[in-house]
């Protein structure tokens, strides 16, 4: 018979998880509604305004909408993986949230009971999120594969070949702030960042802010946003890999872009703007909790400012970006910051 | 040497992303900037400037006589042949001469609001207004009577326009119809 504490503990992840799940299902339904309302002031137009007051209510309409329409299986398609697809895209979407901590522990008042605010700290966090995130990707694969059409299939291919340039750049840019931190535990990360913003790892001159555009121009290219959403060019491709695919599959891909969004959001403030840690110190107790969302939000909202900022880039180019330039400067980086760890 | 130092310049404002930050500027500034969406019908209107061309209207003296004395010259003057005019004789004083319309009908589905007839009217009796909103159920409505045609219009001919004025929705089982208050008024951004 275990003792209370253990069961205690195993309700509390439970719980956890349970939270940071719906949180996470949640949480497309205001980004989908504050894109679409930057979208709009960016083009000097109001954005969602007709349902519900500032059209705070459209994403539920959405969702209905989503939730009504019929379910197509097209004719030729593969059909079991056509289903298995939009999960597949979804899942390790949600896993990765498994190892990314909020903050710190934080002590309940009354109950005398300290809570963390993660549901592990891995020593192989960062490790873990990359794998995880880069399982997505066969969801987007197997959805273009099995929907028997060229757009789905061009968008799929397209997609696999985006990640493969690109999480080898995405890697060496985390193993900068690894050598950084020596660990790969996101706490201990975000640990090694304490203190004012001068500790922060993109101030780390001079391959701080290399290392943070690297990870940047490549997470872009991985969640499949502008400049580089080629899997799913409207222009060339109809739609790309979710062409085919309506009602609540369709938003199952949506929901699986959006979330993958936040992670990168939420990577971006881990490995290189300090997490939680306050900017500078202030004599109010803002809870660090508030920081990191701020530091988030404020990237979730990069997201959408450069999606209506910059146009596509074309396929030749993205190739050579990934190859020609992210790679080999990645690589000069890790031997910049190895002999930097070595001799500073 | 020149074009080298060029080159490196050049360089230089791609590493340190440039072009891609007064992009970034650009679209920030219309994101802060404010919509020039028009909230119609729900809260305003737009007005048009006095040389907008929409429904006729025909006038009245300011003792209330009509103005228009059937001459027909609107109807020959009309490209499309969408006003019937038919004459009659009135010694009641209800317009300014003996002969008043009897009717004086436009089909507005034939109308390409040329403005000929308002040209061709010796009395300015016909003017084109500035009422926009045409839109109807079915085609009853799209053949005006000289009855509904000489009710004052909602924008008086006096009145400047060009500006977007508070307005109001109304839902009636009749239709909608969308009131403007031109008394309060603003400038057209942009």
């Amino acid at each position: 018979m275990p003792d209370t504490s253990t069961i205690l503990e195993f309700i509390l992840i439970i719980v956890k998880a349970w939270v940071i799940a719906m949180v996470l299902f949640g949480l497309p339904l205001p980004l989908t509604w504050l894109e679409r309302k930057i979208a709009g002031h960016i083009q000097v137009r109001l954005g969602p305004w007709r349902v519900g007051p500032h059209g705070l209510l459209q994403p539920f309409a959405d969702m209905i909408k989503l939730l009504m329409k019929e379910d197509i299986v097209p004719y030729k398609a593969d059909k079991l993986l056509f289903v298995i697809a939009p999960l597949l895209a979804m899942v390790p979407a949600f896993a990765v949230f498994a190892a990314i901590p909020f903050g710190e522990k934080v002590l309940i008042p009354g109950l005398d009971y300290e809570l963390t605010l993660y549901l592990s700290d891995m020593n192989v966090g960062i490790l873990y999120i990359l794998a995880m995130s880069g399982l997505g990707i066969y969801g987007v694969i197997l959805g273009g594969w099995a929907s028997n059409s060229k757009y789905s299939l061009l968008g799929g291919l397209r997609s696999s070949a985006q990640m493969i340039s690109y999480e080898i750049a995405v890697s060496f840019a985390v193993i900068g702030v690894v050598m950084l931190a020596n660990s790969l535990s996101l706490v201990d990360i975000v640990r090694a960042q304490g203190g004012n913003i001068l500790h922060w790892n993109i101030l780390y001159l001079p391959v701080g802010p290399v290392w943070f555009f690297i990870f940047m121009i490549g997470s872009t290219a991985e969640i499949n946003r502008v400049p580089f959403d080629l899997p799913e060019d409207e222009g060339t491709l109809a739609a790309g890999f979710h062409t085919e695919y309506s009602g609540m599959k369709f938003a199952f891909f949506m929901l699986a872009e959006y979330i993958a969004m936040v992670t990168v959001s939420v990577l971006a403030v881990i490995l290189f703007f300090g997490g939680w840690n306050a900017p500078f110190s202030i004599p109010l107790p803002i809870p660090p909790i508030f920081w990191f969302m701020a530091k988030v939000a404020f990237f979730i909202y990069l997201f959408m400012w450069i999606r209506f900022t910059l146009p596509r880039y074309r396929y030749d180019q993205l190739m050579n970006i990934g190859w020609k330039i992210l790679l080999p400067l990645s690589l000069v980086n890790v031997l910049a910051t190895g002999l930097m760890r070595l001799y500073l | 040497m020149a074009e080298d130092k060029g080159r490196i310049l050049e360089l230089i404002k791609r590493v340190l992303f440039t072009d891609f930050v007064k992009g970034l500027t650009v679209t920030l500034g219309y994101n802060v900037s404010k919509s020039i969406t028009h909230k119609y019908p729900d809260e305003e209107k737009w007005v048009p400037y006095r040389r907008f061309r929409g429904v006729h209207t025909l006038n009245r003296t300011e003792t209330g006589k009509e103005l228009c004395v059937a001459c027909e010259l609107c109807s020959k003057a009309c490209p499309t042949q969408c006003i019937t005019v038919i004459p009659m004789e009135d010694d009641t004083g209800r317009g300014i001469a003996d002969r008043v319309a009897k009717v004086w009908k436009v089909d507005l589905v034939r109308c390409l609001y040329c403005g000929y007839c308002e040209d061709a009217c010796p009395t300015r009796a016909v003017r084109l207004s500035r009422e926009y909103e045409l839109a109807c159920t079915d085609l009853s409505c799209t053949v005006r009577q000289r009855e509904d045609l000489l009710k004052p219009v909602q924008v008086p001919e006096s009145f400047e326009g060009g500006v977007i004025a508070k307005s109001e929705f109304l839902r009636s089982k009749r239709g909608i119809k969308v009131k403007v208050d031109l008394s309060n008024t603003r400038k057209r951004p942009l």
